[in-house]
């Protein structure tokens, strides 16, 4: 059950992902708390950031992930994805380009699975990382 | 002082292997669909029953990251587990550690499937302190506390999704 958009066959060990690239907005982080409930001020309300001593308000570490999970299954393809992890590297603020970056490290037939593993990054406009983590892919 | 060292010691391994809690989550399409336009998929199988079909689904699948956010949408009070664990083992390590100042951050998150969450799916969640540790980093203390969420199929009792996150307190 997964969406067909990359075949075991056709991938190869260093082979990157299109890269999706995004100028985060205050409205990316409003629509993101009301679709996951995550309403600390510190994502949506510029009043009580600054009061808290952040320059701005910033992204939920969760937006990023999902921002970058997009990325993945764009690749991938929906519902193939085996795991996705990640480390939150840094905060996001708005105006920040976030780029990611997905690169194929090893491919591997375990179970009778043919799978793909993938380093998954995403980093700003300067070359910050973000996101640091990793990924597998069951594909066809 | 360190008498006190060892009881706070003490307290945070106390709760390695405590329950978060169980709950029990109904996976709905207005959610769902909300929830991938906000992590910006452009795909069509996340709004189009028939768009998932044609890809091979069931149902309409979730993206990646929607068991994080899932008991938002998607619990309702009356439905919850009656055996609901009481007091909260997060709390009792926070507590003490928010009291004295400092600041949570969410370190990492991991997710892994057994297959994707459709809408439909009424799903079980069980989670567990799974660690706790400190370690010292640029004169701060830092606290981790790992938990992990089995998620499974209420009617097979099947694995779906096991989520595991970790928690930061810096003093």
């Amino acid at each position: 059950m997964g969406e067909k958009k990359l075949s075991y066959e056709d991938v190869q060990v260093g082979d990157e992902a299109p890269v999706i690239s995004h100028t985060l907005t205050r409205t990316d982080l409003v629509r993101y708390a009301g679709a996951s409930g995550d309403f600390n001020p510190m994502h949506h309300d510029e009043v009580a950031a600054q009061k808290a001593g952040q320059p701005s308000v910033f992204g939920h570490g969760m937006f990023s992930m999902g921002l970058l999970g997009t990325a993945l299954t764009d690749y991938v393809g929906i519902g193939n994805v085996t795991r996705y992890q990640v480390r939150f590297a840094r905060q996001t603020w708005p105006d920040e380009v976030l780029s990611s970056k997905i690169v194929v490290v090893a491919k591997r037939e375990e179970d009778g699975k043919k799978l793909v593993d993938m380093t998954v990054t995403l980093s700003n406009g300067d070359g910050e990382d973000k996101l640091v983590g990793e990924a597998t892919a069951a594909l066809p | 002082m360190v008498d006190d060292a060892a009881s706070e010691e003490e307290v945070l391994k106390s709760i390695i292997g405590q329950p978060t809690g169980k709950s029990k989550v109904v996976v709905e399409r207005g959610p769902v669909q909300h929830f991938a336009d906000a992590v910006l998929s452009a795909s069509p199988i996340y709004h189009d029953p028939g768009a998932a079909k044609q890809a091979g689904f069931d149902n309409i699948p979730a993206p990646p990251t929607w068991p994080f956010a899932m008991e938002f949408s998607g619990t309702f009070a009356e439905m919850q587990p009656a055996d609901k664990p009481t007091g909260n083992p997060l709390a009792t390590v926070l507590g003490p550690l928010m009291a004295k100042g400092g600041l949570i951050l969410h370190g990492e998150e991991e997710f892994l499937y057994h297959r994707p969450v459709l809408v439909g799916d009424v799903l079980i969640g069980d989670g567990v302190i799974s660690d706790v540790y400190q370690k010292d980093s640029k004169g701060r203390t830092m606290t981790f506390i790992c938990s992990e969420t089995k998620w499974t199929e209420e009617s097979t009792g099947e694995p779906v999704v096991t989520a595991r996150m970790n928690l930061i307190h810096r003093s």
